[in-house]
């Protein structure tokens, strides 16, 4: 349990994450994705400020925080432009998204 | 602690190859929430039990339904075509170049080796954290409720006006 092993699990999760992103085409698996690269991004944070000597030491856990706000902000809006996706095209890929009026 | 916390990430890092790899959505899904209560039990194990907490709240039981609800409504599982081979080659070549690079500036970075630093007494705990959050940080707190209610909002009017459009 040192600093290092918590930089290399979040940066095999936010590979990971870069890797759906990009790999897939269903547009729930690229969200899937992005929350991965996300939870990586707060780990390090969380590590970060446990492991090393700041001035504020909840400054880390605020910016979670805010992390967990923003993605659930981005989750609403996502899963509802899916929503309208399929119920235009009954398809949920990105390579169908050419246009961005309906 | 030490055995917990090898667990807790061994578990990490198998919900995310079963969230990346597995064809199924919904089961992808479930590698996702494996994932987010490891990193849950992390938080917990670096001394933060409320952060702990709001991930599996906010995270395991909120985004992950929330998720699984769009799956259920958007019933594209079955008739999804697989990605091409080299769709996904190009992706592995960038993902693994990435974390190449990215492992060798941590291993190069000389940081501190060794076990955590002793936790300052009350320095972690929630009334810590809300005095922090509405004293310093106490503007970016409250843009961060506008955001969510614009959220909120613009997700009822997207979804909203095309029903409406449908059936007229």
């Amino acid at each position: 349990m040192n600093l290092e092993s918590f930089l290399l699990l979040a940066l095999i999760l936010f590979s990971l994450g870069l890797y759906a992103v990009m790999s897939r085409r269903n547009m729930i698996a690229i969200l899937i994705g992005i929350e991965l690269m996300l939870n990586a991004a707060s780990l390090n944070f969380m590590a970060f400020n446990r492991f090393l000597p700041v001035e504020d030491p909840t400054v880390g856990q605020i910016f979670v925080l805010f992390i967990i706000g923003l993605a659930a902000a981005e989750v609403a809006i996502a899963l509802s432009i899916i929503l309208i996706v399929y119920r235009q095209r009954k398809r949920i890929d990105v390579d169908d998204i050419t246009e961005l009026k309906g | 602690m030490g055995g917990i916390t090898g667990l807790l990430m061994a578990l990490a890092v198998a919900g995310g190859l079963l969230a990346v790899s597995l064809k199924n959505v919904l089961h992808a899904i479930f590698g996702l929430a494996l994932t987010l209560l490891a990193v849950a039990g992390l938080f917990a194990v670096l001394g933060s039990p409320f952060v702990a907490t709001m991930q599996v709240l906010i995270y395991v039981g909120g985004i992950t339904v929330a998720m699984v609800f769009a799956v259920m409504l958007s019933t594209v599982v079955q008739k999804h075509a697989t990605e091409s081979p080299w769709r996904r080659a190009g992706a592995a070549v960038v993902a693994l170049g990435f974390a190449v690079g990215v492992g060798m500036v941590i291993a190069a970075a000389g940081l501190p080796d060794g076990p955590a630093p002793e936790l300052v007494a009350d320095a972690w705990t929630v009334r810590q954290i809300g005095t922090s959050l509405l004293g310093d940080y106490n503007v970016v707190f409250e843009v961060l409720s506008v955001v969510l209610l614009l959220a909120i909002i613009g997700a009822i009017v997207i979804s909203r006006h095309e029903g409406e459009e449908k059936q007229s």
